[in-house]
């Protein structure tokens, strides 16, 4: 549960980014969520929301892209999904697997009116 | 209306400071191991037994990261280390900042080694990056054989899992096997070491495993 924490982080850099569009209004923050990120979208929201609220902020939409977790195989090259990380490669049984996706924790780009 | 790009790493203000605590262990030429594990699976145990068997070598320092209460630092300095216990009032890790913030009062100038025990949780520690050397995961056999699909980004992160209580492995329905794949599927390049920190089994390849470490590290600094 650091969902506020990160919401605060990211709000850091919200705020810096907005000190060089002054008298803008935000209107949306975009954001990569990978589902190993450790982070839970609803959340981050409702802690956005609590944050936010009666602030200049309040009503910003987060937008967030959830990204599934996948996998490529080292030795045979296969793409797949996490489901079938679990016992190695679907293809050639390789545990030598790099995790392509599904990871990120980002702040994208905001959508401002100005 | 209009679009700004940022393109940035929620994390990066943590990343920055763990670079500041990682110049400030590198200049004082100490090893640094994160520990993180849910409650329960040995952390501070495994600490008493490594101190048991380096504390009259060495100066260690260990860091605590608990929710409340100095338990953890009682039990680790009467086995010989010095230190600081961290009370997060109910945050659920350690931060980059919240090291930072304590370095001054550790004594690592004479040190060779720091662990620091991070809040029982396998979730949220995986994120904060403190300024380690090694980020570890130790799990513990009476947690169940299905620890890493269900918690992938610990032990994506993590360079070395260590797994405790072993000696408990005939009492309970436990497939090592099948954990380490799903370590290896993971994080490919981790170390896997088996152990019991209450029998003492395996925890003398621990340490040395630490030792060799600990001689990498000081022999890329000079």
């Amino acid at each position: 549960m650091h969902e506020l924490s990160i919401c605060q982080s990211m709000l850091k850099i919200v705020d810096s980014t907005m000190e060089q569009h002054e008298g803008a209004t935000l209107l949306k923050i975009f954001l990569d969520i990978g589902r190993g990120s450790t982070i839970e979208p609803i959340l981050l929201s409702e802690a956005f929301d609590v944050i936010t609220s009666g602030g200049p902020y309040e009503g910003t939409e987060l937008v967030i892209n959830d990204i599934p977790i996948s996998g490529r195989c080292r030795d045979c090259g296969r793409d797949f999904t996490y489901e079938e990380l679990a016992v190695g490669c679907p293809k050639c049984g390789s545990t030598n697997i790099e995790i392509t996706a599904g990871l990120e924790l980002d702040i994208k780009a905001l959508e401002v009116d100005d | 209306m209009s679009r700004v790009e940022i393109e940035k790493k929620i994390q990066s203000e943590n990343d920055r400071l763990a670079i500041e605590n990682r110049k400030v262990f590198a200049e004082a030429g100490v090893l640094v191991l994160n520990i993180i594990s849910s409650p329960g699976s040995g952390k501070t145990t495994l600490l008493e037994a490594t101190l048991d068997r380096l504390a009259d070598k060495m100066n260690v320092v260990v860091i605590e990261g608990d929710v409340s209460t100095e338990r953890d630092m009682d039990r680790v300095r009467a086995h010989g280390a010095s230190g600081i216990q961290i009370n997060t009032g109910g945050g659920c890790h350690l931060s980059a900042k919240m090291v930072g913030a304590v370095l001054g009062q550790l004594d690592l100038g004479s040190a060779e080694l720091v662990f620091i025990e991070n809040v029982g949780n396998l979730i949220c520690p995986s994120t904060y990056d403190l300024g380690e050397d090694i980020r570890m995961v130790l799990l513990s056999t009476t947690e169940g054989d299905d620890k890493p699909m269900k918690y992938p980004s610990i032990f994506h992160e993590a360079s070395v899992a260590v797994l405790n209580k072993i000696d408990l492995l005939p009492h309970l329905t436990y497939d090592v096997e099948k954990v380490k794949k799903e370590i290896r599927v993971l994080n490919p390049d981790s170390e896997i070491l088996e152990l019991s920190a209450t029998t003492g089994e395996g925890v003398d390849a621990w340490v040395e495993w630490i030792l060799v470490k600990l001689r990498e590290k000081k022999s890329t600094q000079t």
